[in-house]
């Protein structure tokens, strides 16, 4: 990989397997490093990638323009040379395997350094057991990327419809505009959680569905809290998908406008035990509190979105306060080394003994590598 | 200056002084005395007034920015420029004199020094060479202009300042030399003058020109010299967009590290050098990109930050440096322990003061140094890190539930301290992976898979966070847990609303209610009794108090100000003070930090001193390395490593005298590379097409689009033909500024496809020429066309006959001698040349001849090829054959039905009368001509006499109307006196009846 290409100092990256497929691609693409996976599932029965990872690498081809990929025959080695980010309007039909929060979070991520302002329609299964569905990355990950700047008219996520697994025919729109630079914040001071909001949804089964699992969930959370609202979102005939099934997001929010959520939803369609609602309410509340018990001013699934905007903003310190680091955060800040060469200062914050605000907290600090939107042109 | 008048000792205007020293009156006072004087005179002038001031007030702002200065800054980099000849080194070396009272010989490389207690100095000379200005240029903080006065400025001055204007303007200080060589003072005075109006005009009004008047024993008046040291110390200089977006280091120090046995076995192979230098502009992160201009791009294997060879001194309360502060650090140069020379390097170990602590030791001395540095840092966290990370964590229990929380808790209290163990592995050798693999026999070598590795690697890749097991949320102690995490929990001391309230009472308690006169105490009064009882008891209390009483001062102090200055504050102001805040937080965050680990989260910090490891440099840059020559390294962002189509507004320069031809091969300073590159030429038509241009408009920006190397927007670059040699004219081609990157480009071709006719019938016609085959035809099947003349078409259908022949339409009838054009656009493509100059690659003393790709015309040129022109464009002298057009032809019945002023005339014109028609001539018998002859004689006496009679008749009348008119005359004269008797014999008895009512009407009364 060295010096071939045109006497430019780039340098590639090489990885092994499969998992962290979306990091490696969506950090290749904004640092401008090209990257080699190798052995990917090179030790399996059906080795190489996954129709969902073919589907995603495809939707990184449509929002950028001049990517290079090359996948070898049986699909264990992926080569990607990451072009510009376009954007524009772009329309993809998500596999299946995965929920579009899959895509959603990669888009996320690179929405606002686009030359043109996304305009994303992505069609495929929203609400899954997986990934962070639709709902949870709207009530959470935008307010996250508004408190970076990254705001505006056209910031939008919008469930059009939902689909559940393994059927899908959801559809979601997502408008981002796009900025020069990321502004540095300070989120040191969570504060306290003033009300809870959530959504309980119920497709191709009965609208009763939705008020039990409302029912149940507010038995666990009035505990705690009067301010709790869990709106119920029964969706008919065309919006309503190809698979029956329910579900439930419980969003936290605080005084400093920080967002704790969590979900769950019923299992597929012939695939593993059915679930009562009462039992996916209550087990939903409870995985509430395990967030708040977590706490910081990012919740845990989107800390990998936080940590890279804060990469990305101008050269200042920029301090967050997280929960425990979750396994994918930990590989994703290794990942931001590789390709950035940042280090974030950790520091582990403990809770004072007589107070009870759950357990201990990460304290995270760095400077931001001075990022600028290349790709917005200027006119 | 003595004062030319004598001052007053007494008296009122020595009162009125005085008054005015003892800061007595002031302008408050002098509006309270004389009021009307500043009365408002003007509404108008007074809204005039008011607008200028604020238009002036806000022509001053601008946009607010952290201030990211380092704490202590790098040296300020001085580029000493000028046309050689003029003084640059004899300048330098005074300066240097002037500063650390120390002689320097042959000023090579950069030369730093410490100038005062918070400054140093890095001088750099800069030679005539396009390639060492341009970068040069781009790290000045100060450029010293020299100008040899007695020539006036030369073309590379001026050539220097647009490189600068482009790059983003350093300061600029002008110094005109060689002023001794005036002998008349009215000459002197005069070129001064000329000389600082047109420095003026290139710089900015006002610029600072300094002049150095005549030299003492080959250097410059000690004096002049002292003078412009102090000018350079106080100066403040402008942050640059680029320089504080991009490290660099300026180097003044470079070592092969190549190991000497493969340089023996292969003299030209690739070498790893280390650069040596203050790092300036922005933080640098390690294993960056960088670019060398001159050499190429490289992947910086390694930096480490050494001991300052020049550092500031302590801090110190005294004015001035002592001698051994006074530092001067120049390797190249000599000093500094490393001497150059051609073909080997001196290392001296100088006994001076000069420069004790440093740089004598070799890179492998640092190693080892740093190593140990390591270690000590290593040993901590070893014995930190002792404590495993996974236990064994026994099954869930109910009944021991406390006590698993518990042990829990402890697990995590002792993994505290390693997160950053966990996250990133131990730092120091944070890549050796390969380490693990360990020889057999030399031969082979074990392999050990790692597994957990694998098992990781394939894993689902999933963001979610799966709880933790060991929680149980139906527990009340788990419930309890988070319990104030919510609103309705506890809140903290000083955001509690009721422990606010009760501070709130303290302070403002106290009111006595108007009504009814009751005095309501505050309850801080009744504390303040009690706490002065309870002093007398304790003490310590006291220190509470007092720190309870500042508090409360604070608080009131924020409320004040809350209420009464933040009432103007605008929206500027609080942005500006949010980038302050900002600031405050960047220099505290990482402050107490040791510079090991401070490095690892920010990278290395401007001001540090630095070294650079970087392989595989070209055997050449160490070959033919001169000092004279400047090395810069230039920190690449994230995506500057890449290379794409840019687009970019230009414009020719409009002191090049030649304009710009697409596809000509152009040297481009762009970011830190110098670069040639073919770039095609265009302009935006309006519905957005960028059509593509011969050449470069004369006086006007163009598009132009090339492959190279990506830059962020708004980056200036500036364009030369050629770096080689020295040339009399402008050498700058074009400037321009960076618009837009893409992977790929359009720029659209007009091209005409030229048909003719072949057979005409009314409006349609079959068209030959214009395709080749059917296919070619089908593709453009209702394409408009257009004749020469202007008559408009449509093409219709391909024909089979001549191939690629098809049938149009037009809006008229076509003749056989019209040429039919189809307009149509075709996209060009971007030539994919970019080749770095390496200026620095070539051998001492031919640095500045750099070729690089010819363009076509030098090519021709070069191997005497001279192009035959087509034979079509070569310019002839026209022959028109006259055109012959048949007469036309009307059908009857339309004459018919014509009216008579269109119906063609018939009738021939009045043309000669025919022969028949003629009247003959009469020819008179002699009878006949004589007595004609006596009529003749008798008609003209006849009228003669007629002709006499009438001017006598003539005259008498005339005579008749000269009398007429006397008399009339003489009529008019009688007239007008007795009408003048008339109306004064009406104005007496007017007067008379006037005089007469007035006498009479007293009578009456």
């Amino acid at each position: 990989l060295c010096r071939n290409n045109n006497n430019m100092a780039s340098q590639g990256l090489d990885y092994d397997g499969c998992n962290l497929l979306r990091q490696r691609l969506v950090l290749s693409t904004l640092s401008g490093k090209r990257v080699k996976i190798k052995n990917i599932r090179s030790k399996d029965d059906e080795p190489g990638l996954r129709d969902f990872e073919a589907s995603f690498i495809r939707l990184l081809d449509k929002v950028t323009n001049g990517s290079r990929i090359e996948i070898n025959q049986t699909g264990t080695v992926l080569f990607y040379q990451p072009g510009l980010l376009y954007g524009g309007t772009v329309e993809h039909d998500c596999n299946t395997q995965r929920s579009i929060g899959y895509y959603l979070e990669a888009l996320l991520m690179l929405a606002p350094f686009m030359k043109n302002s996304l305009k994303a329609t992505l069609r495929g299964v929203t609400n899954d057991l997986v990934d962070p569905t639709v709902d949870l990355l709207k009530s959470t990950a935008l307010p996250l990327m508004k408190k970076f700047g990254i705001d505006g008219e056209g910031f939008d996520l919008k469930v059009v419809k939902r689909g559940m697994a393994p059927g899908g025919g959801g559809e979601v729109v997502f408008t981002c505009p796009v900025r020069r630079t990321i502004r540095p914040v300070q989120l040191t001071e969570p504060g306290k959680i003033k009300r809870i909001r959530g959504v309980a949804y119920s497709l191709r089964v009965s609208p009763q569905m939705a008020n039990r699992i409302v029912e149940s969930a507010r038995a666990v959370l009035n505990q705690f809290l009067p301010d709790i609202y869990i709106y119920t979102d029964h969706m008919k005939g065309a919006n309503s998908g190809k698979s029956p099934g329910f579900g439930l997001t419980l969003v936290a929010e605080t005084l400093n406008g920080s967002f704790l959520s969590a979900e769950m939803s019923s299992t597929p369609q012939g695939q593993g035990d059915p679930v009562l609602p009462e039992d996916l309410g209550r087990n939903c509340a409870k995985l509430l509190l395990e967030e708040i018990y977590r706490g910081g001013c990012v919740d845990s699934t989107n800390q990998s979105l936080a940590l890279l905007l804060m990469t990305l903003g101008q050269q200042d310190v920029s301090k967050v306060l997280l929960g425990p680091l979750s396994p994918y955060t930990i590989e994703f800040l290794r990942h931001i080394r590789d390709f950035f060469q940042i280090m974030f200062k950790i520091e582990v914050q403990k809770p004072p003994e007589d107070e009870r605000k759950g357990g201990d907290k990460v304290l995270m600090t760095c400077v931001g590598i001075g990022y600028s939107n290349i790709n917005k042109s200027l006119k | 200056m003595e004062p030319l008048h004598q001052q007053k000792h007494s008296g009122p205007k020595a009162e009125r002084k005085k008054l005015k020293k003892q800061g007595g009156s002031t302008e408050e006072d002098e509006r309270k005395r004389n009021p009307r004087a500043f009365a408002v005179q003007s509404a108008v002038r007074m809204a005039k007034m008011f607008h200028r001031s604020q238009d002036i007030k806000t022509k001053k702002h601008h946009i607010p920015l952290v201030d990211r200065t380092p704490v202590e800054p790098p040296p300020v980099v001085i580029v000493v420029v000028g046309p050689p000849k003029v003084g640059k080194s004899t300048l330098i070396r005074c300066l240097i004199k002037n500063f650390t009272r120390q002689k320097l010989g042959d000023v090579c490389g950069p030369v730093t020094i410490v100038s005062g207690k918070k400054r140093r100095l890095t001088f750099m000379e800069c030679n005539n060479d396009i390639n060492t200005m341009i970068d040069l240029a781009k790290v000045a903080d100060l450029v010293l202009m020299l100008i040899d006065a007695s020539f006036g400025f030369e073309m590379e001055t001026f050539e220097f300042l647009n490189i600068c204007q482009v790059h983003g303007s350093p300061r600029i200080m002008g110094v005109l030399t060689h002023l001794d060589s005036f002998k008349n003072n009215k000459a002197l005075r005069k070129t001064k003058k000329n000389l600082k109006h047109r420095f003026w005009t290139e710089v900015y009004q006002g610029a600072k020109l300094f002049y150095l008047s005549g030299m003492v024993y080959d250097e410059y008046q000690s004096q002049e010299v002292k003078n412009l040291g102090r000018f350079i110390s106080v100066m403040k200089f402008r942050p640059l967009v680029w320089q504080t977006s991009h490290p660099y280091v300026l180097v003044d120090r470079m070592e092969d590290l190549t190991d000497p046995e493969r340089l023996r076995t292969d003299p030209k192979c690739d070498r790893t050098v280390s650069l040596y230098g203050y790092l300036r502009g922005t933080y640098l992160k390690n294993k960056g990109q960088v670019h060398v201009p001159g050499v190429g791009d490289f992947q910086v294997a390694d930096v480490n930050f050494l001991p300052d060879p020049c550092p500031l001194p302590d801090a110190q309360k005294k004015r001035a440096l002592n001698e051994k502060e006074r530092l001067l650090y120049a390797p190249m140069a000599g000093v500094g322990g490393v001497v150059y020379d051609k073909d080997a390097v001196y290392i001296d170990l100088p006994a001076n003061h000069v420069n004790q602590q440093v740089c004598a030791l070799q890179p492998t001395t640092e190693l080892v140094q740093s190593l140990i540095d390591a270690h000590s840092t290593l040993d901590a966290k070893m014995a930190a890190s002792k404590v495993s990370l996974f236990k064994t964590v026994q099954p869930l229990w109910k009944d021991n539930l406390h006590k698993k929380a518990s042990e829990a808790f402890q697990r995590q209290q002792e993994a505290a301290p390693n997160l950053r163990k966990l996250v990133y592995g131990s730092v120091v050798e944070a890549d050796d992976s390969e380490e693990v693999e360990e020889e057999l026999g030399g031969l082979f070598r074990v392999s050990h898979p790692q597994k957990k590795k694998r098992v990781i690697a394939n894993y689902v890749d999933c963001s979610r966070f799966n709880p933790d097991t060991s929680h149980n949320w139906d527990l009340e102690e788990m419930l309890s847990s988070i319990r104030d995490c919510f609103v309705t929990g506890k809140w903290e001391e000083d955001q509690d609303a009721a422990a606010l309230l009760k501070e709130d009472e303290k302070l403002f308690g106290e009111f006595e209610d108007l009504e009814t006169g009751e005095v309501h105490q505050g309850l801080a009064e009744e504390d303040a009794v009690h706490d002065a009882e309870d002093s007398l008891v304790k003490v310590d209390l006291e220190e509470v108090q007092k720190k309870k009483r500042l508090e409360k001062k604070r608080r009131l102090k924020e409320r004040f100000d809350a209420e009464y200055d933040d009432g103007d504050a605008t929206y500027f102001d609080d942005l500006k003070e949010e980038m302050q805040k900002q600031a405050e937080v960047n220099r505290a965050e990482f402050k107490d930090e040791d510079d090991e680990t401070r490095v690892q989260y920010e990278g290395f910090r401007p001001g540090m001193y630095i070294r650079l490891e970087i392989s595989s440099v070209p055997c050449e840059f160490v070959i033919n390395f001169d000092p004279h020559y400047p090395i810069i390294i230039g920190g690449l962002g994230s995506s500057e490593g890449n290379i794409g189509y840019l687009q970019m507004r230009l414009k020719k320069h409009r002191w090049y005298e030649r304009i710009l031809k697409t596809r000509d091969p152009l040297i481009l300073s762009l970011g830190w590379r110098r670069f040639q590159t073919i770039p095609l030429y265009h302009i935006e038509d309006h519905n957005g097409r960028h059509r593509l241009l011969k050449y470069t408009p004369q006086h006007m920006h163009c598009g132009a689009s090339i492959w190279g190397p990506i830059t962020p927007q708004g980056t200036g670059f500036l364009a030369v033909q050629s770096v080689a040699g020295m040339k009399a004219n402008f050498r700058i081609a074009a400037t321009g500024v960076i618009l837009d990157l893409d992977k790929s480009v359009i720029v659209m071709k007009k091209l005409k496809l030229i048909g003719y006719p072949y057979k005409i019938f009314k409006n349609t016609c079959f068209v030959k020429g214009m395709f080749n085959t059917v296919l070619e035809v089908a593709k453009f099947e209702g394409a408009s066309v257009r004749t020469v003349s202007g008559v408009r078409g449509q093409i219709k259908k391909a024909l089979s006959a001549p191939p690629g022949s098809y049938r149009a339409t037009f809006e008229d009838r076509l003749l056989m001698s019209d040429i039919v054009f189809l307009r149509s656009w075709y996209p060009v493509s971007v030539p994919q040349l970019y080749n770095p100059v390496t200026s620095l690659l070539l051998p001492v003393g031919q640095k500045d001849s750099w070729g690089g790709m010819r363009t076509l015309g030098q090519l021709k040129h070069d191997l005497g090829i001279r192009s035959k022109p087509s034979m079509d464009s070569l310019y002839k002298p026209v022959t028109r054959a006259q055109r012959h057009f048949n007469p036309l032809h009307i059908p009857k019945e339309l004459q018919k039905a014509l009216p008579f002023k269109s119906k063609p005339k018939q009738q021939q014109c009045k043309g000669k009368t025919p022969r028949d028609l003629q009247r003959p001539s009469v020819i008179r018998e002699p009878y006949e001509r004589k007595v004609a002859a006596l009529l003749h004689a008798l008609s003209t006496v006849h009228n003669h006499k007629r002709k006499k009679a009438h001017m006598v008749q003539h005259g008498k009348h005339k005579e008749f109307l000269q009398q007429k008119e006397k008399q009339e005359e003489a009529k008019m004269r009688r007239q007008k006196e007795a009408r003048k008797k008339l109306y004064r014999v009406m104005g007496q008895m007017e007067q008379k009846k006037h005089r007469s009512s007035l006498k009479g009407a007293p009578q009456d009364v």
